[in-house]
């Protein structure tokens, strides 16, 4: 907001929202650098131009009393001072910071936003505070970024970041080893050995933050029979398939959520492999063997399922040989398998997660919560009564005892039976210092050096859809998103752990529903424009606010933050909480 | 002559109307809605309505395409429903690389086609004939997806840091950027179909290059087709050449020919002078057919080179249901089909005139 | 119809005797003695053999994942072939094993059986399919001729393998819908054979007269018409299936045709796609196959066409 070319009009409008919104303003004279030029002879003599404090909603939300629709946990976000951003939430929230430090919460300019939003072009012409900058994107080919020279951070090391994009991992490799590039995501399974083995290049392993599972519709016969399940959790050999089909890092799931992330693995582990016991089961269920039942699946390459068809077409030949039960594959269709599966349409299917951030109410209360979909059919009310009390206990040794409770009885309704953490890895030339991984795939290239070269190379699965990542779901573009744009929080390189970034800190109050996040001074955006506590108010509210006129977009409804923070804002006419699983699609 | 044209060029107009109309039926028939597919996996039905609104997709389909068919009149082939980017400039940006690629592969399959066609017709019979055509019949069966991943695998992996080294993916070098020409020749300020020409032949790298004098940038743009140009002319390649042998051995063994040996002249000027000038014909109109192979084996060979052509641009469109893309390609495509075929048809109508009459 | 024959059945007689069983005597040794027809007939009963003996010659079933059945197996492991020197204490398994430890070799001949199964059957479905058009269009001539044949127009403007993805995106991808859409794709080329040889048949004054007797469009076509187009039928469908191997193999490759486990080739080399620096093998052979199954067919074709039908020889 307090871009230096500022000009009349939007003066008078500042002075208007002075009186206005006066209680949202803080003597913005005493807290004001003196470093800011003044622009016009309105503030000659001052040693600091006011500052006009927005709010976002105006009126804070009454969470006890929430306007119809809204389910968000956001109260009200204010702009207290030029340098100060308070977020109210209607309950404590162990995991926001790592939410601020996503990268659907990048911070925009509001000026670029005003400018560029209502025509989309800001989905093509990103201007961040990021170290680098768009420098050209040429469709279907590549995108050229380079240094942002006014990048309040340390300098990026390579001057010039080239990413292109291969969605086949045979492909991407080639590349690498044919040095037209210097850094690939996601190797392919067989190929962590081959990388291994060259002295040219250098393996990042990628922690295994997500879960592959094969999922029952508890409600379709002969499924919905509890032995049954059991049975075939009995039945499947699990580390058969991580031996097998997941790189190194990979292990057979004991739990849904992965053991890294913290209170997840109490309870009872999975049973253990065991055929012989597991036929007997089914037997004495009186399982009808001459059938032929069919298993769904989709062949979308993920860090959970690496080898789509080699995986399903094992656990077919493991139904056979260690169950006696013929199954049929059946390949969905990427786009509508996860929309129909979520309606419950498919009596067994493959599928998985991957973790947002790094809390077990991300495994468990997605899909089994109250707001979980009907991918497994009716839920069961035990569960979810625990996973309501789990939420809300701020002790960790008292969610720990829950989430055990939970696991205990997975176990015993057999809703999934949880197969692996598959890890993934990205492959480096050798020269590249600063090489990394990290486990939500926000590697940051500015780390990078890329031996003597002054541009860095790398080759990810697509291509992005946007540079505008509010409303940007794929990892590909948010990655991208996050070399241009900063966030409040950032996670530490290679880390999960979350380091303040575009904030100095932000500070939780004692009730842990009010952070206050104080900003670094005189950040600049790449393309103008100086970084306020306005700019962080409207790009939360052009999210979740689904009214704004500035809630635009690439394509509607892919609003990140909508989800992450539980919902959005005048859902008119209703393009609201699209993605948020907890919230299926009405049949 | 003129006359010819104009008749074949009105025998073309209902052809084409029935390409627009097959076109636009065969997107409807798509299953799947294009609102779930393009929103991301979750969309719920209200966003999807906002979507179908939005694209038009509520109204009877009757009136869709009255819409489709006077948008097309003025020119404007709609905006993909994927990326949002009008379909015009995505063609702009896919269609020079193919026909850049297509081209090459063309020029490829014609020189070395035609020559070794030749030399089989001219040594028939001998070793070098049947090993001419033995090749050439495996030409024509090795499936481009095999041809092109075994090159990929000998020239990138196996030849690597040899002086026969190609690079297995990309058009250009990683950092090597092309300045547009348009902005090169101070065109930026203007518009229309002659910034749209400019812009099209400026995406053809390689031209792009020539007509810039950039050497550095076009030997480049030409590493980097050629792994895919001879995959992709193969094929072509193979079928010239049996082509331009059985056709100059026809020719050879015509009259005047015998008269022209008979006058004591040497067989390669036989070949040359009698031979191959008449022999051309089938040529040129079986170069012509190559075309639309070119096209479908764009959409493999783009795939396994990582080109963003218009092969792979017009599959991931079908594949993603977006209908505007698939409408608009495949009418540009069609329409440089019509045109091409016409080509062939009144070069033939020109080198023999019975035609014109029939 | 009546006892007493017809002239139209004089002239058929005729006709018939026209190609007395001596005539496809001579034309047999005809075809064999052309040099392409001899090598494509020898790599096609290669194929046929282990298309018919499949389950003899291979020692597993083609869907047979090894792992729990055999000691030690290890996925993507390469050819090992006791004779060119892999050591004794490895099992044998002549083109490796695949991305499940499937045995290579017993897939790629079992998958002999489904591409030429794949050719005959598009071939078929497009040749009666083609045919009828042909068959029609030339016979009825006029308006509806024009219609019939400017739509297979149509269908030729589209580069054949783009309109064969958008039929299979509309019907979803099996191997049924790319033959389908394959065998859709091919229709015009019979069609037009059909109709060409249908005005040809009719131009022929047997048949002007045969017609003039008084024989009935049914008996004209079938007796007439139909042996007179089988030459040039059977010379550009055994070309045909050549293309229609390759491109539904091609459709596989794209993920679009033959769905996992079958053994397709085109199928098996898209999946295996990303394991060309790992296990090349699981390109190679079935690349081999394929390449091979459409020579062979080439050649055949070219052969049967220099010696059945000289006209075409071009």
């Amino acid at each position: 907001m307090t871009r230096p070319s500022g000009r009349l009009p939007r003066f008078a409008t500042l002075f208007a929202g002075v009186v206005l919104v006066a209680a949202a303003c803080t003597p913005a004279a005493s807290t004001a650098p003196t470093g800011a030029p003044p622009t016009t002879g309105q503030t000659q003599g001052a040693s600091a131009e006011p500052f006009d404090g927005t709010s976002f909603p105006q009126t804070a939300i009454d969470c006890s009393n929430r306007p119809k629709d809204y389910t968000g946990q956001i109260s009200q976000i204010v702009a207290v001072d030029r340098l100060t951003v308070e977020f109210h939430l209607c309950d404590a929230d162990v995991s926001f910071l790592s939410k601020l430090a996503f990268a659907s919460s990048e911070i925009q300019d509001s000026d670029w936003l005003k400018a560029h939003a209502p025509d989309k072009s800001y989905v093509r012409n990103p201007n961040g505070t990021g170290p680098y900058m768009l420098k050209e994107w040429v469709e279907g080919d590549h995108v050229t970024l380079e240094a942002n020279p006014n990048y309040w951070g340390d300098a990026p090391k390579a001057k010039t970041v080239v990413i292109r994009w291969s969605t086949e991992a045979a492909s991407r490799l080639q590349e690498l080893q044919a040095g037209t590039v210097d850094g690939i995501d996601n190797v392919g399974t067989d190929d962590f050995a081959t990388v291994q083995g060259d002295s040219n290049l250098q393996l990042k392993e990628r922690e295994a933050l997500n879960v592959l599972y094969l999922g029952f519709n508890v409600d379709q016969a002969p499924w919905n029979n509890e032995k049954v399940r059991e049975a075939v959790a009995m039945g499947i050999d699990r580390a058969r398939i991580a031996a097998n089909f997941y790189p190194a890092g990979s292990e057979a799931a004991k739990y849904f959520t992965p053991c890294a992330i913290p209170a997840a693995c109490g309870g009872s582990e999975w049973p253990a492999f065991d055929a012989g016991k597991a036929k007997q089961m089914l037997t004495d269920a009186g399982f009808d063997f001459s059938k032929t039942y069919n298993f769904h699946y989709r062949t979308k390459v993920r860090s959970y399922l690496p080898s789509p068809t080699e995986v399903a077409t094992d656990i077919q030949s493991q139904f056979k040989d260690n169950l006696g039960i013929n199954i049929k594959l059946v390949v969905e269709k990427d786009d509508t398998f996860l929309s129909d599966s979520s309606l419950g349409k498919f009596p067994m299917i493959l599928l998985g997660w991957g973790a947002d951030y790094p809390d077990v109410t991300d495994f468990l209360d997605i899909f089994f919560g109250t707001g979980a979909d009907k991918a497994f059919g009716t839920h069961f009310p035990d569960i979810e009564q625990l996973l309501t009390q789990g939420k809300t206990q701020p002790s960790v040794s008292d969610r720990e005892a829950t989430y055990g409770k939970v696991n205990d009885l997975l176990v015993q309704h057999v809703p999934m039976i949880p197969l692996v953490h598959g890890g993934s890895a990205t492959a480096w030339k050798a020269d590249v210092q600063g090489a990394h991984s990290s486990p939500i795939g926000s590697e940051y290239l500015a780390v990078m050096t890329p031996g003597d070269r002054d541009q860095l190379v790398w080759m990810q699965n697509s291509e992005p859809s946007g540079l505008y990542c509010g409303d940007e779901t794929d990892g590909d573009a948010l990655r991208i998103c996050e070399q241009i744009f900063d966030s409040l929080y950032t996670y530490e390189v290679g880390g999960l752990k979350t380091i303040p970034s575009l904030a100095t800190s932000c500070d939780p109050s004692t009730d842990g529903k009010v952070y206050t996040c104080h900003l670094k001074d005189g950040v600049k955006f790449a393309q103008g424009g100086t970084l306020d506590a306005n700019d962080v108010v409207l790009s939360f509210q052009v999210q979740i606010d689904a009214g704004d006129p500035l809630h635009t977009g690439n394509l509607p409804g892919q609003w990140y933050n909508q989800y992450l923070f539980g919902g959005c804002l005048n859902a008119e006419p209703a393009t609201c909480d699209p993605i948020a699983p907890a919230s299926p699609a009405p049949s | 002559m003129t006359t010819y044209i104009i008749r074949r060029l009105l025998v073309t107009i209902p052809v084409l109307f029935g390409i627009i109309l097959v076109v636009f039926i065969v997107g409807r028939l798509l299953p799947g809605d294009p609102c779930h597919i393009l929103l991301g996996e979750r969309a719920s039905n209200a966003v999807c309505a906002a979507f179908n609104h939005d694209f038009g997709y509520d109204r009877p389909v009757l009136q869709q395409f009255g819409d489709y068919l006077s948008a097309l009149s003025h020119g404007d082939l709609g905006r993909s429903l994927r990326t949002n980017l009008p379909v015009g400039d995505l063609l702009i940006s896919r269609l020079p690389m193919t026909v850049e690629l297509s081209f090459y592969a063309l020029l490829f399959a014609t020189i070395v086609g035609i020559l070794l066609g030749v030399l089989s017709a001219y040594r028939r019979n001998s070793a070098v004939d049947v090993v001419t055509m033995a090749i050439a019949n495996l030409g024509v069966s090795i499936p481009v997806f095999v041809l092109g991943l075994l090159f990929a695998f000998l020239f990138a992996i196996v030849l690597k840091d040899t002086f026969f080294a190609l690079p297995p993916a990309g058009r250009l070098t990683a950092g090597v950027s092309v300045v547009p020409l348009a902005e090169r020749w101070g065109l930026t300020g203007y518009a229309g179909p002659v910034r749209a020409i400019v812009d099209f032949v400026s995406n053809m790298y390689t031209f792009n290059a020539l007509l810039s004098f950039q050497w550095g940038l076009l030997a480049d743009g030409l590493r980097h087709l050629i792994l895919p140009a001879v995959a992709l002319g193969t094929i072509p390649l193979a079928i010239i050449a049996r082509i331009t042998r059985s056709s100059l051995l026809e020719v050879l063994g015509l009259d005047y020919v015998r008269t022209a040996r008979a006058k004591g002249l040497a067989e390669s000027a036989v070949v040359r002078k009698h031979g191959l000038p008449n022999a051309m014909l089938p040529v040129v109109t079986i170069i012509g057919l190559q075309v639309g192979g070119l096209l479908a084996g764009a959409v493999l060979t783009e795939t396994i080179f990582g080109l963003a052509g218009v092969g792979r641009a017009l599959y991931d469109a079908i594949t993603s249901h977006d209908f505007a893309v698939i409408q608009g390609f495949v009418f540009v495509i069609s329409v440089g089909f019509l045109l091409v075929n016409l080509l062939v048809d009144i070069s033939y109508a020109y080198l023999d005139p019975r035609i014109r009459l029939s | 119809m009546s006892s007493v024959a017809s002239p139209a059945d004089l002239i058929a007689d005729q006709l018939a005797t026209a190609r007395p069983a001596s005539l496809w005597r001579d034309t047999i040794a005809n075809v064999l003695r052309q040099r392409n027809a001899q090598i494509g007939l020898v790599v096609l009963a290669i194929l046929v053999f282990f298309a018919v003996f499949a389950d003899q010659l291979a020692a597993f079933g083609p869907d047979d994942v090894l792992l729990g059945h055999e000691d030690g197996v290890k996925r993507l492991t390469a050819p090992c072939v006791h004779l060119l020197g892999c050591a004794p204490t490895q099992v044998e398994h002549f083109f490796g094993l695949d991305g499940n430890a499937r045995d290579e070799f017993s897939r790629v001949i079992h998958g002999a059986r489904i591409s030429l199964w794949i050719g005959f059957v598009t071939v078929g479905f497009a040749i009666v399919i083609g045919a009828l058009i042909g068959l029609v269009a030339g016979y009825a001539e006029g308006v509806l001729d024009t219609v019939l044949m400017r739509t297979m127009d149509v269908i030729l403007v589209f580069p054949s393998l783009l309109l064969a993805i958008a039929i299979v995106a509309a019907l979803g991808p099996s191997l049924l819908n790319a033959q389908i859409a394959i065998g859709i794709v091919a229709i015009p080329i019979y069609a037009r054979v059909m109709r060409a040889s249908v005005l040809t048949v009719k131009e022929n004054g047997f048949v002007t007269a045969s017609r003039a007797l008084g024989e009935g469009a049914a008996g004209l076509i079938f007796r007439r018409i139909l042996p007179n187009a089988v030459t040039p039928i059977i010379v550009t469908g055994t070309l045909g299936i050549a293309t229609a191997v390759l491109e539904v193999a091609a459709l596989s490759f794209l993920g679009l045709g033959a769905q996992p486990p079958l053994a397709e080739w085109g199928s098996m080399i898209g999946l295996d796609r990303k394991y060309l620096f790992t296990a090349p093998h699981l390109i190679l052979f079935p690349g081999i196959f394929l390449s091979m199954t459409v020579f062979g067919f080439n050649l055949l074709g070219d052969g049967l066409r220099d010696a059945l039908d000289p006209r075409l020889n071009r």
